[in-house]
């Protein structure tokens, strides 16, 4: 460990939002009073479908947004009034936004010449982020001659030469391709390991979501769905939205109606037995869905529509009472030629969600 | 479409070919008639082949006429004009693209508008304001009942009056005022990742760091293709110089060299010592032309490098 790994790993200020709001006028609220607040050393994934409101909210952290109401405590500081300079945070954006006509050194080095470091100071705390990230071959080059890869390198390097409280990332790697993002991701996850930087990261890539964050919050329409580690969330999700966003393929969801001792599907077969009434929506992962074999639940009958093979795995679809399940199997279950499916609902593994507000229902059924 | 007929690529040639006889023809007749002298002119009319009298009729230029300081009048209006052009086009395109400003559309149409309006059209009022630079205020004062007011407290209604005629700066101010640099600009911003300005705060650069550290180097070919552009069209103007200076020592080359016809009727004009003239006040655009046109395409083809 090296200083400025040490540095910033004593900077690493916790963010606390209080009743925060942002709206462009009374029609349009991006942001609903948010309460929410983010652990020093923390690394939160923040996802949501575009236009969630998640990169308003870290501008607002960032300070390029003005906040419509609430407060943003970065530490035990208020800093919603302040400008991006006072705030400690530094991001590093889609684009990579580096400053085309500077070197890398240059690039890295501007945020300390333009707060008034020392010339000598600036050259050793760049070439120490430079050695962390690989790039002390590149200096003297310009962002053109680089790949994606190592620009993105360098944006993050020109985050982390400040030292900042708080390092925030607006979706950086979705520029660049499969096989890149991947070793940025893993690449990510060590560097947050090694300078424990509070970090909170921007996207709406589950996949990311999933492996990066320590916790993820998930964002609909500016209000939070949930704030959970990855496990909680995929394992006990607590809306439908969470439900459908998290996982590929996504979470089935049926609409069933209960009977007092049972709950129907919308064609009359039983799925589990609860001493429920009313209507209700089901939740249960493609991979839980046992076919042809013994569980602890009910069996019902489905037609097969279509099996994409996928190497690791196949995945189905099968008409369940006029909705599409999609039921993940192990590759090369042979289920061709035949129509019907009688699949298995394991009862351990079913998550039960109000049918009106979406939100799930604790302690009915199973998972939850 | 790529046609390979060739009875197509013999017409094309001679349209070629015919332009560009109407084009150098007149060119070549400049440079022989140039190189003749007076008495050669007055036996043979304009020149179609060379002589040996073109230094004489160079140095004539320099000592019989005005033309060395009105070349210096040229290009201290054609500089200025480039240099005041390239600050305004640089600052309005950069409060327009980079500031939220409630009206910076309108504002931005009504630059436009100005493209529309050369100096051309408008020279009547143009030569109005610039007789007096206060006549707008006064007739604000006027319209507006305050003068009245003025009159009945004071006895005499306000009446300011400053003529910028027959002075470098009113030579310069009215053809400054012109939409298309901030229009060159403008697009070239907007071809810039809207995020380097946010990057910038982030860095903790503020809207004067961000303008001189980060968008004015990039956008040196910019500048180099409106400097040269706005360079030529001042050098060239002859309308506006022509109606707002009075005096030689005033007078543009351009507006010199027309001058160079005689008054009178019926005298033949010294065609050669004009036609010299011509070729001297052509080399100094030609020479920017040839100096700065790598950084004129480079410009003008707006994109980031």
């Amino acid at each position: 460990m090296n200083a400025i790994d040490t540095a910033i790993r004593a900077a690493a200020a916790s963010i606390t939002v209080k009743d925060l709001t942002k709206a462009y006028d009374p029609q349009t609220v991006v942001i609903p009073p948010m309460d929410v607040e983010l652990k020093a050393g923390e690394f939160t994934v923040v996802l949501g479908p575009s236009g969630c409101g998640k990169s308003t909210l870290l501008q607002m952290i960032a300070g390029l947004e003005r906040v419509t109401g609430g407060k943003i405590l970065i530490g035990t500081r208020e800093v919603q009034d302040l400008e991006p300079k006072h705030r400690g945070c530094a991001m590093v954006f889609q684009n990579y936004a580096l400053y085309p006509h500077m070197t890398v050194f240059e690039n890295m080095a501007y945020s300390l010449k333009v707060s008034g470091t020392p010339k000598a100071e600036r050259a050793e705390r760049v070439a120490a982020v430079a050695r962390m990230l690989g790039l002390a071959d590149y200096l003297h080059r310009k962002p053109g001659q680089l790949s994606g890869g190592q620009r993105q390198r360098v944006a993050i390097g020109r985050a982390i030469v400040r030292e900042p409280g708080v390092l925030l990332f607006d979706e950086p790697l979705s520029n660049l391709d499969a096989q890149l993002r991947h070793d940025m991701r893993v690449e990510l996850a060590d560097l947050h390991r090694r300078i424990g930087a509070t970090t909170v990261f921007v996207t709406h890539d589950q996949v990311e979501a999933m492996t990066l964050a320590d916790r993820i919050l998930i964002l609909n329409k500016g209000r939070i769905e949930q704030f959970d580690t990855p496990k909680a969330i995929y394992h006990h999700p607590a809306s439908v939205f969470v439900a459908k966003f998290i996982g590929a393929p996504p979470m089935n969801i049926l609409a069933v109606t209960g009977d007092g001792s049972a709950l129907r599907l919308a064609d009359g077969q039983v799925v589990a037995n609860a001493p429920l009434t009313g209507a209700y929506q089901l939740g249960i992962r493609p991979e839980d869905i046992v076919v042809d074999g013994k569980a602890d639940g009910h069996a019902v009958k489905a037609a097969l529509r279509f099996r994409e093979d996928l190497g690791s795995h196949s995945v189905l679809a099968a008409d369940l009472g006029g909705s599409i399940v999609r039921i993940a199997t192990p590759f090369g279950m042979d289920i061709v030629d035949r129509l019907e499916l009688l699949l298995n609902f394991p009862t351990s593994r079913l998550h039960l969600f109000d049918a009106a507000t979406g939100r799930a229902i604790p302690g009915a059924l199973g998972a939850q | 479409m790529i046609e390979n007929a060739r009875s197509l690529n013999i017409v094309a040639s001679l349209i070629l070919l015919v332009g560009m006889v109407y084009i150098l023809g007149p060119l070549y007749l400049t440079l022989a008639t140039a190189t003749q002298s007076y008495e050669f002119l007055l036996r043979n009319g304009l020149a179609w082949y060379p002589g040996d009298q073109f230094f004489n009729n160079v140095a004539r230029i320099f000592t019989e006429t005005r033309i060395p300081i009105q070349m210096f009048n040229s290009l201290a209006v054609a500089f200025s004009l480039a240099i005041a052009t390239c600050i305004l086009s640089f600052l309005s395109a950069y409060a327009i693209v980079y500031f939220r400003i409630r009206w910076a559309g309108v504002a931005f149409a009504l630059i436009l508008a100005t493209i529309m309006l050369p100096v051309d059209i408008r020279v009547i009022t143009t030569y109005q304001v610039a007789s007096n630079v206060f006549s707008p205020v006064n007739a604000l004062l006027d319209v507006s009942g305050l003068n009245g007011l003025i009159a009945g407290i004071f006895g005499a209604p306000v009446q300011l009056e400053l003529s910028v005629l027959n002075t470098h700066f009113g030579l310069i101010a009215p053809l400054a005022a012109h939409g298309t640099g901030t229009f060159l600009f403008r697009q070239f911003f907007r071809t810039l990742p809207g995020d380097l300005f946010k990057a910038a705060r982030m860095d903790g650069a503020g809207p004067i760091r961000f303008m001189v550290d980060i968008l004015l180097p990039l956008s040196r070919t910019s500048f180099a293709a409106l400097f040269v552009l706005t360079f030529l069209s001042g050098w060239t103007q002859y309308l506006w110089p022509l109606v707002a200076s009075s005096t030689p020592d005033m007078q543009t080359a351009v507006v010199g060299l027309a001058r160079l016809l005689p008054d009178s009727e019926g005298e033949v004009p010294d065609f050669p010592m004009i036609m010299a003239g011509a070729v001297i006040v052509s080399l100094v655009p030609l020479l920017m032309i040839a100096l700065l046109q790598r950084y004129l395409v480079q410009g003008l083809v707006l994109s980031e490098k």
